[in-house]
């Protein structure tokens, strides 16, 4: 178009004006997918707590730490509002954490199918294979996570070695962009058995590997108030911590609120700074083309018209630099997700919404930027201009 | 028939809180359609400001006295907006100045067609009328050229065929042969003469050169932000005015 020759004029001055803007929207798109991705792990965890009660041992959290014992089980589900309880086991993949991992480490997850009753109503698809049922207890098999899956290689009907035991794959979740994509889902027996090695000699002689348990789920009643039975929970047993949906949100909410508001706040500053850029190159432009204005509002080009002009040329600007920053934040996230795929670590999820935003918001801020430049140069007197040196 | 009359035209500049400048002092003048009229004078004689205000550049004061009238083929056109000005010059108007008149960023052709633009002309029509013009200043085959590739006297040329596009009422040229030497001059100057004479357009000149002056019809020379001499029809000129004291020294500070 015509305009870009406009900006051919300076070419330098032009490329490293869209730089500043394509830095700008890259660092958002990057950021961006980031918070995506911690949004939707959190969503998952928030919609999956929310209608449970998850009890872990002192000291522990969601299941990681310290032994229960599957008869406290029953003890919970004595309490008034409780309807079922699932005991389960939950221990780490692998215990050197190397890398970086965001969200949940990979885990082992154990429990006896079915335990629920139908209760859980957080939806597991199946990519491929089947799902456990309560006749797999006593044998080592196991449903792995999306991202597990692929960092394993693995495929329905191989093995794979968790934690030194050969484990047959009978089935691969669909990605769910939250926790269960990096866990392995195997029965209750193996889980035990995994967890009892883990425990010093000393301890696990005096444990039951059959009664134990690191958390225990807690589906309520229909209409029974899950912070009551937590409550109630602390009363009457001891060494347990219950977890609410509300706590969740409180405590994972609460942390990845700022982490997301911290991430979208540098991306945002630094465009503010690749706007200031637009300014002032679009200031310094038309300073440049002041005969040229004169001349156009001379033979007869309107105030607007210039106007027009000017923010055109400068949401030019903000739209060739987003789409380049959006393409440079495209590699990167592309790249990173690759890079973590070895570790099942998927970082940034660049969803079409981010993607657009990043680039309209480019343009109009090319746009607003230009604003001052173009009024200023549309209240410009023809006859000084024309004679401006 | 007059096609641009003006009376009691004022027009003091405010330079800054204590420099104004008064560059019209009061100027009655009268072009006829078809009238090839230069405007000459000193530095400060007020030229011109006076072509500004009749290009509708700039709105004549509004003076304590007697009221500016400007008519342009019978309008009043004294005391509009800018926006009601611009859109004149658009439309009925045609400029060429001294230089820097082209935009460097466009070929010749959409050079001459940002008046077309301007003016409303849009799309094909717009582009016919813009070859057109160029072929009338003989410069259609230049029409991709941009003005770096084009020499002073073709700009100045590209120029003529931008102010004809629109095909305008009047032409204003300030200082057309300014920055061109006396062949190019010549040529420019040939070329306002055939539009002038061939198909009838009006064209007013500002210019330092007397040459210029003497292939007009008549010129109007001005001093101190007035109009000394109205210039006569070319057969009677030079010797009435050379007779007064006033136009001796008009005539001296132009040569």
């Amino acid at each position: 178009m015509r305009l870009v020759r406009d900006l051919g004029r300076r070419k330098l001055r032009s490329t490293l004006t869209i730089t500043g803007i394509m830095i700008g929207i890259m660092a958002l798109v990057v950021f961006g997918s980031m918070a995506n991705k911690i949004d939707a792990l959190v969503k998952g965890g928030s919609t999956y707590y929310k209608d449970k009660v998850v009890v872990s041992a002192k000291g522990g959290y969601m299941g990681l730490g310290g032994v229960l014992s599957t008869k406290m089980a029953d003890q919970v589900a004595a309490l008034g509002g409780v309807d079922v309880v699932v005991p389960g086991v939950e221990l780490l993949l692998s215990d050197d954490q190397s890398g970086v991992s965001m969200g949940t480490p990979p885990m082992i997850n154990g429990s006896v199918a079915g335990a629920d009753k139908g209760r859980e109503t957080f939806q597991l698809n199946y990519a491929t294979g089947r799902a456990l049922t309560a006749q797999d207890e006593g044998r080592n098999v196991v449903v792995l996570g999306s991202d597990l899956a692929r960092q394993f290689n693995a495929r329905v009907g191989e093995t794979v070695t968790l934690r030194g035991v050969k484990f047959n794959v009978v089935g691969i979740l669909e990605p769910t962009l939250t926790a269960p994509d990096n866990s392995a889902m195997v029965p209750m027996a193996a889980a035990q058995q995994l967890f009892i090695k883990t425990l010093p000699a000393l301890v696990a002689d005096k444990l039951d590997a059959g009664e134990i348990a690191t958390s225990l789920v807690v589906y309520p009643k229909p209409g029974a108030d899950t912070q009551k039975i937590a409550v109630e929970i602390n009363a009457s047993i001891s060494g347990v911590t219950p977890m609410t949906g509300a706590d969740f949100d409180q405590e994972i909410g609460a942390a990845t609120s700022m982490l997301n508001a911290i991430l979208i706040g540098i991306g945002l500053i630094s465009l503010l700074v690749g706007g200031l850029s637009v300014i002032n190159t679009m200031a310094m432009s038309v300073a440049e083309r002041t005969r040229e204005i004169g001349i156009k509002r001379a033979i007869g080009a309107s105030r607007w018209r210039i106007r027009r002009e000017i923010v055109i040329e400068s949401a030019l600007i903000g739209l060739i630099g987003g789409l380049l920053g959006l393409g440079l934040g495209f590699v990167i996230t592309t790249l990173g997700n690759d890079a973590g795929r070895d570790s099942a670590t998927i970082l940034f999820d660049l969803t079409l919404g981010t993607a657009f935003s990043s680039v309209a918001f480019a343009t109009i801020l090319g746009a607003t930027a230009g604003f001052i430049p173009a009024w200023h140069a549309s209240r410009m007197d023809p006859v000084t201009a024309l004679r401006y040196e | 028939m007059a096609i641009l009359e003006g009376r009691n035209l004022c027009k003091t500049y405010r330079l800054s809180r204590r420099n104004t400048v008064e560059a019209l002092k009061g100027v009655e003048i009268s072009i006829d359609q078809g009238e090839m009229v230069a405007i000459m004078g000193p530095s400060g004689s007020g030229k011109s400001t006076l072509m500004h205000i009749l290009g509708l550049l700039h709105a004549p004061d509004p003076n304590h006295g007697p009221a500016p009238e400007l008519r342009l083929a019978g309008e009043d056109v004294a005391a509009l907006s800018d926006n009601a000005r611009t859109k004149i010059r658009a439309r009925r108007m045609g400029f060429v100045f001294q230089d820097f008149n082209l935009v460097p960023t466009l070929t010749a052709l959409e050079n001459v067609q940002l008046a077309c633009d301007y003016a409303g002309i849009k799309g094909k029509q717009a582009r016919q009328a813009g070859l057109e013009a160029l072929s009338l200043v003989g410069l259609e085959d230049r029409a991709g050229h941009k003005p770096a590739e084009l020499s002073g006297g073709e700009q100045q040329r590209v120029a003529i065929a931008r102010a004809l596009v629109n095909k305008p009422e009047i032409i204003l040229a300030d200082e057309p042969t300014g920055n061109l030497d006396s062949d190019r001059s010549a040529e420019v100057l040939a070329l306002l003469r055939e539009f002038n004479r061939e198909h009838g357009q009006t064209i007013v000149l500002v210019t330092h050169d007397a040459e210029v002056g003497e292939a007009c019809d008549r010129v109007i020379r001005m001093r101190d932000g007035r109009i000394r001499d109205h210039g006569q029809p070319a057969t009677a000129a030079a010797v009435p005015v050379m007779a007064t004291a006033a136009g001796a020294m008009a005539v001296a500070a132009t040569a």
